[in-house]
């Protein structure tokens, strides 16, 4: 499709000196989605998680690339204001910290320069947070804290259309909505893919109904075992995943 | 009633006394009754005060020449209250009624400022003091609030201000339907020393209260929190709790965190609870991976955290009155 965006060649990476991700190459251009599946713990997290530079995570070999750039050395928020974005599968709260005031600090320190300014960024939020059928009094609250699951959700899928990324990686994004939920937030993921690369983590077919994947991965053992189009999530959602193991 | 200097010093054995001595807290030698100026009110009217026989309260009003009445009736109100000078005092009587907020915010070069505050309320107040004094300041405070049948006291602190602070807050749930909910968010920074002990007396049954203390403690800072929380004998049916949370920003600061219990009844609701930590590692990436750099995030968690000790002050323009002194406060640190 577009230009090659991110470029993961080779990679291991470890927790707490235990070995999750064992030999990973994966590349991702601008415009394709990009979908992994697999058992629990067979290190699908680990690697966005490693891609968005958590320290926990710690690479041994191999490298990730984000426009031709190795993003090793580069710090978190670098690599947020590069343009990369994390749907967390169980985001932070932070009491006392009021979404709107959080939503706006975000905007101004990844968008820079090009930040809306706060009339511009009112009418943004408006926008998204009614596509998102989410009610006003939301910029209220204090962030995740009390949040039901779905409303963690729905707030990282708002910061995600708020941020534009170039890579979005959604981690588990559809677990805990209930079926207008997942509507509702797989329209958010359409709306930014066809101007970035997505990388979702996924355990059910459910949400690939609605967000159509180029590339299906699954992941086993820390390793991608095979890839395919989007009939492979049917495949596994028909055959689960011992097929596929050596 | 003894008055002072006759009232004997008190030991650090006593719990009110063991962070921050009499001897720490007077202005000058404990013997001696300096001269001080009055603090300037924004508002109010001439009133008298009694003394007491407790060695704070008695020392102020000793001191102050001024003493000064505050009625407010379903109405928000700013009070100023100027200190200047080298010593500095005053006493103020509030009453109140209907439904109320009231901010009260201290202000001042004053090396060393006496406040003492009684206050009755009837109906529902909401108050909130603001230590905003010149940073290199000495602050005593001594309050003592009653409140009345089915009334509710929202008491808030923010303490920002002053080197070195000792706020002694009383209160009194005298009648049943009584309500109070107290919350102190208190910003160390420097050496900054700042101690709040708050007792809060439930002496009769169906009577409700709650504690909320956050203390952010950076640089080599001191924070002291001590409760004492009494349930007397046949307050049947009080609620009450006390929490106590420090958020250690460097290792050179300190925390104090000691909530205490006194229940004498038997059919009561009493939690306590206290807690210090570091900042929360998975609070800094998140942020983190939304563009905010270490110092931008964790401005940010330390504003949440003091601004979540009045989670429970429902009045929300007392809370947004709150929320940006606070940000002027940490604007001006961080800008030095």
């Amino acid at each position: 499709m577009g230009d090659e965006l991110l470029s993961i060649d080779s990679l291991h990476v470890s927790v707490a000196d235990t070995e999750i991700i064992k030999g990973v190459s994966l590349k991702i251009s601008i415009g394709e989605v990009h979908a992994i599946m697999g058992r629990n713990g067979s290190g699908k997290s680990t690697l966005v998680n490693a891609i968005m530079g958590h320290p926990a995570y710690e690479i041994t070999s191999g490298t990730i690339k984000f426009n031709g750039v190795d993003v090793e050395e580069m710090e978190v928020f670098e690599r947020a204001r590069a343009g990369m974005f994390l749907s967390f599968q169980y985001p932070a709260s932070i009491p006392g910290v009021q979404v709107g005031t959080f939503l706006r600090k975000s905007v101004s320190s990844v968008r820079g320069d090009s930040a809306p300014s706060a009339r511009e960024f009112r009418k943004e939020l408006k926008t998204h947070m009614e596509s998102l059928n989410m009610d006003k009094s939301f910029l209220a609250r204090y962030v995740n804290d009390g949040f039901s699951g779905g409303e963690k959700k729905r707030l990282e899928i708002l910061q995600m259309l708020l941020l534009n990324p170039r890579l979005a990686l959604l981690d588990e994004t559809d677990s805990g909505l209930d079926i207008d939920a997942l509507r509702v937030v797989a329209d958010g993921i359409n709306s930014v893919a066809p101007n970035a690369g997505c990388l979702l983590i996924t355990h059910y077919e459910r949400l690939l109904e609605h967000v159509k994947p180029d590339y299906v991965h699954v992941m086993i053992d820390g390793k991608i075992v095979k890839t395919g189009n989007a009939g492979l999530a049917s495949e596994l959602e028909s055959k689960g995943y011992d097929w596929l193991e050596v | 009633m003894m008055q002072y200097p006759q009232i004997s010093i008190p030991p650090r054995s006593e719990h009110l006394w063991r962070y921050t001595p009499w001897r720490r807290i007077h202005p000058t030698k404990v013997e001696e009754m300096p001269m001080a100026d009055p603090i300037n009110f924004s508002t109010g009217e001439d009133s008298v005060m009694d003394d007491s026989s407790e060695i704070g309260r008695s020392f102020i009003h000793s001191i102050s020449k001024v003493c000064n009445l505050v009625t407010i009736d379903n109405e928000h109100l700013e009070l100023d209250l100027r200190c200047s000078g080298h010593i500095c005092a005053g006493e103020l009587n509030l009453v109140s009624s209907g439904k109320s907020s009231l901010i009260i915010r201290v202000s001042g070069d004053a090396g060393w400022t006496g406040l003492r505050v009684i206050g009755e309320v009837k109906g529902t107040l909401s108050v909130a003091l603001i230590n905003d004094l010149a940073e290199d300041g000495h602050l005593l405070r001594c309050e003592d609030w009653t409140v009345g049948r089915d009334s509710t006291l929202e008491i808030s602190t923010l303490s920002v201000g002053g080197i070195l602070n000792k706020s002694d807050i009383r209160i009194d749930l005298k009648l049943n339907g009584a309500e109070v909910r107290t919350g102190i968010a208190s910003n160390g920074h420097k050496s900054r020393h700042d101690d709040h002990h708050i007792e809060i007396q439930h002496s009769v049954g169906h009577t409700n209260s709650s504690l909320v203390m956050h203390a952010a403690c950076g640089g080599a800072s001191h924070s002291v929190g001590t409760g004492l929380l009494t349930i007397c004998e046949g307050a049947d049916g009080s609620d009450a709790g006390q929490v106590f949370r420090n958020l250690l920003l460097s290792e050179k600061a300190r925390a104090e965190a000691i909530p205490e219990l006194e229940v004498l009844a038997d059919d009561v609701k009493a939690a306590h609870g206290a807690a210090s930590a570091p900042v929360d590692s998975e609070q800094i990436h998140y942020l983190a991976s939304r563009g905010l750099n270490f110092e931008e995030a964790s401005t940010l968690i330390v504003e949440g955290f003091l601004m979540d000790a009045f989670r429970q002050v429902r009045n929300k323009e007392v809370v947004e009155t709150l929320r940006t002194r606070l940000l002027v406060h940490l604007e001006c640190l961080i800008k030095g």
